[in-house]
């Protein structure tokens, strides 16, 4: 349990570590160039490190505060929740138009089985919602791979559907508790963010000025 | 030019690239020049062009009785980092 608990923690470092810089590089380029792809990716990375962050802190707040290996199920709910908004958003960049119902009425209604069901369970929904945008992301990125053929975009593809595959493999190991899934899962997802970092060592940051006259541009 | 959907910016990307590489004579290029090269209407590239000179990306210039338009240095920044951040956002699949 130990083991996992250091794995977990490497985990949601790593998580938040390239979900700030990625977010980092993605706001110098919507400060330089106004692009609203790049808010948007801006926007979706701060989340997802954001969410390892909140995770992490759960984790590790609680392991120092009452010795538990097992964090609080809130707060973990609470991170998976804010990286499903920035996963949400990274396939919103796919052109996903319309994934909240329109109408106020449903909004509300869809709202209220939350309040019905435990945190244990809202986790287990979030997880799915995650995996499917990470699923939408990986197709979505793998048919620009067929338009531009650079190396990179499968290398991204690659990471979103590894994330993927350690959400899917998450949600499982609530059927099967005591098997290896979790190591697994949070082996395959260390290995999905690393592979969602490769396009940051092709970005040349020392040629990168900002320019205050370009805000508005 | 190819016929798939442009982005706002792409098209502003690629009348930057024109008027920075492909300058017909040294004093800039024509509007009916950058319609030809950057592929959009009349109208259209009007209001970029104004609001390109009024970021003071491009210099306007009178030529013979002519506009015409050149890039300026930092218009030549702004080129830099569109061209950067555009591999960038590439690499997640994704157009700028």
């Amino acid at each position: 349990m130990a083991e996992l608990f250091f794995l977990e923690s490497i985990l949601n470092i790593v998580g938040f570590v390239v979900g700030v810089v990625i977010g980092s590089i993605s706001y110098i380029g919507f400060r330089n160039t106004g692009s609203p792809t790049l808010f948007r990716l801006t926007v979706a990375f701060f989340t997802i490190g954001i969410g390892f962050i909140i995770m992490w802190l759960g984790q590790t707040l609680d392991m120092i505060t009452y010795g538990a290996i097992q964090p609080e199920q809130w707060m973990q709910t609470l991170g998976i929740g804010v990286q499903t908004v920035g996963y949400f958003f990274i396939a919103f960049s796919h052109t996903i138009k319309s994934f909240f119902p329109k109408s106020s009425y449903l909004r509300s209604v869809g709202m209220f089985p939350l309040f019905l069901i435990s945190f244990m369970s809202i986790a287990n929904i979030v997880r799915s919602i995650s995996f499917i945008l990470l699923v939408y992301g990986a197709i979505e990125t793998i048919m620009s791979y067929f338009e531009s053929r650079r190396r990179t975009v499968i290398l991204v593809a690659a990471g979103l559907g590894a994330l993927a595959f350690g959400e899917f493999l998450g949600w499982y190991y609530f059927v099967f508790p005591q098997s290896v899934l979790n190591l697994i899962s949070i082996t395959t997802k260390i290995t999905g963010l690393i592979l969602l970092f490769v396009p940051v060592t092709k970005v040349p940051l020392t040629k990168i000025k900002f320019d205050e006259n370009l805000d508005d541009a | 030019m190819s016929a798939t959907y442009r982005t706002h910016m792409k098209i502003i990307g690629d009348i930057l690239t024109t008027t920075r590489d492909n300058l017909p004579d040294e004093h800039g290029a024509s509007i009916t020049y950058l319609i030809r090269r950057a592929n959009i209407s009349h109208g259209r590239i009007s209001k970029i062009l104004g609001t390109l000179v009024s970021q003071g990306l491009l210099e306007q210039t009178n030529s013979g009785g002519a506009c015409k338009y050149r890039i300026s240095n930092v218009g030549r920044e702004f080129l830099q980092a569109y061209n950067t951040f555009n591999k960038f956002a590439d690499s997640f699949g994704l157009t700028i």
